[in-house]
């Protein structure tokens, strides 16, 4: 029987039960919390280590890692703060003008504003103007349009963070928590919040618990995101309160209704204002609540206060930590033993995070290779591995992501990413491998940036006024998909407005720069004295996958190599080298690689 | 069962991204006879006239299995759909009192009979309401209903409300009914529904067929092939013999890798129908008038074009996604145009089944994940709710309002009762279309049919 036959034959036995568990047999490793030992340590190891806690790396890199003893290297990422690093701070374009904050909740609102007094957002009525009301209509739709670019500019520059930084895990932490605390700019509508509540992650992400929780409900951000300015004394709003306890710290099925009813009292009047969490007294509950089978005058500090001494809380937060970093599948008994972690250190997330990292759990077979990369860890680690200092922007880093599912600052809702395989879809599965297409051979030429983009309904508007159009021609719509009924008010024209506010956003939102990846697949391959097909296959492998390649796929990728010309580098002066004539070849033969089920895993 | 044709023949059909358990052999039984890792090359057009020839000769189109023959279509309305501005109680002064302002007058709407009138904008599920193929039935809902949309949706995508159920009900329903091999589920849509969600089925999902293609050049692609069009059993080793050792733990114990399996299985199955899907939609054109051919419209085209290429499948999901029926201010313009977009959709995708022969053999289920709040709210839209209306089209349904409209009076907090549990209709269309029997192992509990179908009532 030919092995292939005789192999696959031998799966059809063992397929039915592969799904059902996580195998056969356990390895010794597994759910075992002891520190992995020096002598155990691999570079295998290492890069395991790197790929959960940080965004992937370089065989340089993991080779630095394990050189390391292992607690030496876990706790140089859990504690980073013995690591020297500068990174440039985001520069802001400066879209927010003075009068602007607070910004109305939509235009309906600010066009009321204008009508009653005279002005909203910091510009007044024109009487003198055709239409006295469209500088106000203008500017909100500026700000509307400014704010989904600059929001656009500053995930740009985190993840410019994930991929140079020499803190890994307070970028990824950060990530987890940005996932946890689910907050969407698509609704709060201001990336200063946003950049306000990012922040709070990496300065508390690998911190205190209590301080991020209580950090997070007085963060702008997400009293906005979940409605907690209408949760008001007599007239509660149960958005916030719901979300603290089922999504925020204890999970469905630890607390009653009531304790959301009453929970929610608690953060009665609290609010914020320009950037600022405020109280607001005269909307404040001070009554008498039951919480969690706690009776008093709670506010909102003393009920998470209730919430930390509940046995669910940390069983909770390290479940999804553990969920996040190892595996899905952990036991009843390793979620209670690290539940006690976080309990005995008094909620520090540090300390969670060193024993996971350290455990053997987390290098047992059943961790390794295990988990689907999200989008944003697949395009970040692809940008490492290629070893890029900085973050290339063709293709556009927000596009590769969210048509793959995944935009930083938008999550889907307050949910969050739901991760694992629901990121795949057999679609998916070949956009991803689009992916790598796209960065391994950028479109420079045919490249237009995203970011200075009329949509189809504005072009028509340009377009139209180009012809000396009015602005009432060149707005008038002949089918009405988007007809608004209260744009065809005389005193602004709506759809002008937001044609003008693309415009004007463009005047004011800094122009990312555009360049694609500066990638060397051969210089790469020199570097690990990878000169035949073979070596070239196999250090590709090495580096990128974080699962083995089966013996006859690896074959397939050889012969494909072969077959392309590339058998063994040239000499090139004095020295074996690569050299650019291979370098398109040695780019398609890494783009099969990386189009593999097989790179979707880290 | 076809006679088994012979291996030539079988291997030129190995080749082909169409072949499906057809012929009455499946892939397992392909790969044995060594046909795994072949290249996928065969001018498609051809292959997808044979395939379906074949097809309809043994199967009728759809699947072979317990799951019979004929196709369900679900149409998911996100965002909660207001049912009482879809299916208009007018004869009911309860109905204009809670709703001064929104409230459809009698006049405008598409009188059904002395109680009920469909929404202006419904003159195609008007249409098929008068031609004897539209079912709707009142008051759909479940105990204890939730007012989120995540955890409500979340529900219906289970049909185990208010439980930790994680598969969905299409997905249960296909590993229940189909045969291993096969697809019995398309889901239309740029990310995975949770209702198509199953234990050992992989459902075929996309979104613009065009985009359902691994790129690369040429001299790639025979490669890129030979690594992913193998058969998924053989490519979802993740045996520790195929993992150069690495796979075993201390005392040699070959270990699986759940999440590599799972991705091998899906890249099985993009290989095996992306081409069949690409091509088959590519080659579809219809004359018929679907509205808006875009989102809903473009997707029921896209599963015509499925459907009329006879690919092996049960189960349709599409979806009106993005929480677009969530009407809380000024719904009357929006509401009005979603719901002509919906109705011009599912009444081109009826009358082109018509048109290409396969109206008998299509059921199309349209659910929401709840209706809204009977009173219209202070900004001339209306807050979440609870029962609403479900929708079942087709040639074989026993036309007409079923069940028992809700009490506009009688409220919950201010939300219709139901008057009848949503999984009765599940029930429906599984048993009373579908020919599957097993609906108590499917809904983890026993629900009765309601006679939504011809001959069945």
């Amino acid at each position: 029987m030919p092995p292939l036959v005789r192999v696959a034959l031998a799966l059809t036995l063992c397929a039915a039960s592969a799904f059902a568990t996580t195998g056969d047999a356990a390895s010794t490793w597994k759910e075992r919390l002891d520190p992995i030992g020096a002598a155990d340590w691999s570079p295998r190891y290492a890069a395991h280590l790197l790929e959960r806690a940080g965004f992937g790396a370089s065989p340089a890199e993991v080779r630095r890692f394990a050189a390391m003893e292992p607690n030496t290297a876990v706790r140089r990422l859990v504690r980073f703060e013995t690591v020297e690093q500068e990174l440039p701070d985001f520069v802001p374009s400066g879209i927010w003008k003075r009068g602007m904050d607070p910004f109305p909740a939509s235009r309906a609102e600010a066009v009321r504003q204008g009508y009653e007094n005279g002005e909203s957002m910091g510009v007044k009525v024109d009487p003198d103007n055709e239409r006295p009301l469209q500088p106000i209509v203008d500017r909100f739709f500026y700000l509307l349009r400014a704010n989904v670019l600059e929001a656009r500019r500053f995930s740009q520059w985190w993840a410019q963070r994930m991929l140079v930084s020499e803190r890994p895990l307070q970028e990824k932490i950060a990530l987890f928590w940005h996932g946890h605390f689910a907050t969407s700019d698509a609704k709060v509508r201001d990336y200063r919040k946003l950049r306000l509540q990012l922040e709070l992650f990496h300065e508390h992400g690998l911190g205190n618990f209590r301080d991020l929780l209580l950090g997070i409900t007085k963060d702008p951000a997400m009293l906005v995101y979940l409605d907690n300015g209408e949760n008001l004394k007599g007239h509660p709003n149960e958005n916030f309160g719901r979300e603290v306890l089922e999504m925020f710290s204890m999970g469905v099925g630890h607390y009653t209704e009531d304790d959301i009813r009453e929970a929610s009292r608690a953060f009665t009047g609290w609010t914020q204002y320009k950037l600022k969490f405020v109280v607001r007294e005269e909307h404040h509950d001070d009554g008498t609540k039951t919480v969690l089978g706690k009776t008093g005058n709670w506010d909102g500090e003393q009920v998470i206060d209730i919430i930390l001494e509940q046995e669910a809380t940390p069983r909770f937060i390290a479940r999804k930590l553990y969920e996040y970093f190892v595996r899905e599948d952990p036991s009843e008994g390793l979620v209670g033993e690290l539940a006690e972690t976080l309990r005995e250190s008094e909620y520090d997330i540090g300390a969670l995070m060193e024993r996971i990292l350290l455990s053997k759990d987390f290098y047992a077979e059943e961790s390794l290779g295990s988990q689907i990369k999200s989008p944003v860890q697949l395009a970040v680690s692809t940008y490492r591995k290629l070893e890029q200092k900085r973050l290339p922007t063709i293709p556009d880093f927000n596009v590769l992501t969210s048509s793959l599912g995944q935009m930083l600052l938008h999550p889907p809702n307050v949910a969050g990413w739901s991760g694992g395989r629901s990121w795949i879809t057999g679609a998916s599965l070949l956009q991803r491998a689009d992916l790598s297409r796209q960065i391994l051979f950028p479109q420079v030429e045919d490249f237009r940036d995203p970011d200075r983009q009329l949509p189809g309904i504005y072009r028509r508007v340009a377009e139209r006024l180009e012809q000396g159009m009015n602005i009432t021609e060149a707005t008038s719509s002949g089918s009405s998909s988007f007809s608004q009924l209260a744009g065809k008010s005389e005193d602004y024209n709506t759809r002008y407005g937001g044609y003008i506010g693309y415009v004007m956003a463009w005047d004011v939102v800094k122009k990312i720069e555009r360049k694609p990846a500066a990638i060397d697949v051969g210089g790469l391959l020199d570097a690990e004295k990878a000169w035949t097909a073979d070596a070239a296959v196999d250090a590709l492998t090495q580096r990128f996958l974080s699962v083995a390649l089966p013996e006859d796929r690896r074959e397939t990728m050889v012969r494909f190599a072969r077959s392309v010309g590339l058998v063994e580098a040239p000499m090139l002066g004095a020295a074996q080298r690569w050299g650019s004539d291979n370098e398109e070849a040695l780019r398609e033969l890494l783009h099969l690689l990386l189009s593999l089920p097989e790179y979707q895993l880290g | 069962m076809v006679k088994k044709p012979k291996s030539s023949e079988l291997l030129l059909r190995a080749r082909s991204a169409a072949s499906y358990a057809d012929y009455g052999l499946s892939r397992r039984e392909l790969l044995r006879m060594g046909m795994h890792g072949v290249g996928v090359s065969a001018a498609l057009p051809l292959l997808l006239q044979r395939t379906s020839a074949a097809l309809a000769a043994t199967t009728g189109g759809a699947a072979l299995g317990p799951l019979g023959d004929k196709i369900l279509v679900v149409v998911e309305l996100s965002g909660g759909n207001d049912g009482l501005n879809t299916l208009v109680p007018h004869g009911n002064d309860d109905y204009y009192r809670q709703r001064p302002t929104i409230g459809l007058k009698k006049e405008e709407l598409l009188l059904l009979d002395d109680e009920f009138g469909l929404h202006p904008s419904l003159k195609g599920l008007e249409r098929l309401y008068k031609d004897g193929k539209m079912a709707a039935v009142h008051g759909c809902g479940y105990d204890n209903p939730s007012l989120s949309h995540f955890e409500s949706m979340g529900f219906w995508h289970t049909g185990v409300p208010n439980a930790g159920e994680a598969l969905g009900w299409l997905g249960r329903l296909a590993d229940l009914g189909a045969e291993s091999d096969g697809d019995p589920i398309v889901n239309i849509g740029s990310s995975q529904s949770p209702a198509v969600r199953g234990a050992d089925h992989t459902p075929v999902v996309f979104s613009d067929p065009e985009r359902f293609e691994w790129k690369g050049s040429e001299r790639q692609r025979a490669t890129f092939e030979r690594l992913t069009s193998g058969d998924g059993d053989e490519a979802a080793s993740s045996d520790g013999s195929l993992r150069n050792g690495e796979a075993t733990d201390a005392e040699g114990r070959h270990l699986t890798n759940p999440s590599l399996d799972f991705l091998h299985r899906v890249s099985a199955n993009a290989a095996q129908s992306s081409q069949f899907v690409r091509t088959a939609c590519a080659d579809y054109k219809t004359p018929v008038d679907y509205g808006i051919r875009a989102g809903l419209g473009g997707d029921l085209i896209r599963v015509a074009a499925l459907i009329a290429a006879r690919m092996p499948t049960n189960l349709y999901y599409v979806s009106a996604a993005g929480n677009q029926f969530d009407t809380h201010v000024h719904q009357a313009d929006v509401h009005s145009r979603l719901l002509m977009y919906t109705s011009d959709a599912l009444h081109g995708f009826m009358e082109d089944l018509e048109r290409i022969g396969r109206a008998d053999d299509v059921a199309v289920l349209v659910f929401t994940e709840f209706g809204r709040r009977v009173e219209e709210n202070a900004s001339l839209g209306t807050d979440h709710g609870t029962a609403t209306p479900l929708f079942v089209l087709g040639k074989g349904v026993e036309g007409g309002l079923h069940g028992k409209p809700p009490s506009l009076t009688e409220l919950d907090d201010g939300n219709l009762i139901k008057t009848t549990d949503f999984r009765q209709v599940y029930a429906s269309v599984v048993e009373e279309w579908l020919g599957f029997g097993e609906t108590e192992a499917l809904l983890k509990a026993s629900f009765d049919p309601l006679g939504l179908f011809a001959g069945k009532g």
